[in-house]
């Protein structure tokens, strides 16, 4: 390397660990919020046609009654239908969740930067969750290639958008596992998880937030029986 | 099908219902993972060779979702295509599950009005 070179990755590295790591968490936090007010916006809340008066649904059956009426739920949900799908599809999100807040390193950033660290699982332990993020992560490659019903629907973006969650993983790995160039691989560790981060209320990694929200409070969109709003349409008119 | 005919695609009618109901199309296109899970849910793709066409986030996205992104400037061919879609292989029988709750039904519903809005909807006579 030259010079110039060891000048620009040093500059380049304190840029991505200094400010652009600031903007990733306000990009991500305020886009969250706005996503959410926005959501609020674009809905009303309606008193639903209440058929059976709802302290009647909620209280109804014994506890047996009830967990039969969960069991019901749950098999004719996806967990029931596909489970193979739904079970990867569970590690791969929850690894890509809890993973990073876990990390060993993290919290020692975390220490040194503002004296606070949460519990660290061992070195092993996140190597073999990080690997299991990237293997869920390959199957739903394969599976975009080669099941005919994803890739009927499969646009150039969602294998971006697959590499831009993997990415900060296999990085980290790569980097902790001192393969190929070290400060190169840390370097695009931290730039990747920055662009997921700020991607996450203006791509489809939205369905992050919107997974939970208009399910909790859009009736019609498979909500819950206590979902109070609905669509806010600009007038009411035919179309 | 309605007759194929040669009048050029009224965009007007479109834009409408596109601006009527831009958030809850823009939130369903977002959302959609494009995952497939919803296929199993449709009784018309189990009973037809399990053709991905008759994939429910199939219908929604090749209809409504290509006049959201081409904000309603698509020719009188894919117009007739899109009705193919949303009549011929949809019943709106609401039973399709989006494990992200995507209202697909609703969406498809706007799909058959842009195509109505066009003169293209489902002929029973034939």
């Amino acid at each position: 390397m030259t010079h110039s070179e060891i000048f620009f990755l040093s500059a380049m590295g304190e840029w991505i660990r200094g400010p652009l790591a600031w903007a990733a968490f306000l990009i991500c936090g305020a886009g969250i919020f706005i996503q959410y007010r926005r959501l609020l916006a674009m809905t009303r809340t309606q008193e639903p046609l209440q058929v059976i008066p709802l302290d009647e649904v909620q209280t109804r059956g014994s506890f047996a009654d009830r967990l039969t009426g969960w069991l019901i739920f749950l098999r004719i949900s996806i967990l029931g239908h596909t489970p193979f799908m739904a079970g990867v599809s569970l590690i791969f999100h929850s690894g890509l969740m809890i993973t990073p807040l876990f990390v060993l390193a993290h919290n020692e950033l975390l220490d040194m930067a503002f004296g606070i660290s949460f519990v660290s699982f061992s070195e092993a332990m996140t190597t073999k969750m990080t690997l299991l993020v990237v293997a869920c992560g390959a199957f739903f490659f394969l599976r975009r290639i080669f099941v005919r019903r994803v890739r009927a629907i499969t646009a150039p973006s969602d294998f971006v958008l697959l590499l831009i969650a993997v990415g900060p993983f296999l990085t980290g790995w790569l980097a902790h596992s001192h393969v190929l160039n070290y400060q190169l691989m840390i370097m695009l560790h931290i730039l990747s998880a920055e662009i997921m981060l700020i991607m996450i209320p203006f791509s489809k990694f939205s369905h992050m937030i919107f997974f939970f929200v208009s399910r909790r409070l859009i009736a019609g969109e498979h909500g819950r029986i206590t979902a109070r709003r609905v669509w806010r349409y600009e007038r009411l008119s035919n179309t | 099908m309605s007759e194929p005919t040669n009048l050029p695609v009224d965009p007007e009618p479109i834009r409408e219902i596109l601006k009527n109901h831009q958030q809850q199309i823009r939130l369903g296109l977002r959302m959609c993972a494009h995952c497939g899970l919803c296929a199993d849910s449709c009784f018309l793709y189990r009973a037809n060779d399990r053709a991905p066409e008759y994939m429910p986030s199939y219908k929604f996205l090749n209809s409504i979702g290509v006049l959201f992104k081409k904000k309603g400037k698509v020719g009188k061919p894919a117009v007739e295509e899109m009705g193919a879609l949303v009549f011929e292989n949809c019943v709106l029988c609401t039973r399709c599950y989006c494990p992200f709750g995507i209202d697909i039904p609703a969406l498809i519903t706007l799909g058959r009005r842009a195509c109505r809005s066009q003169g293209v909807f489902r002929a029973y006579d034939k």
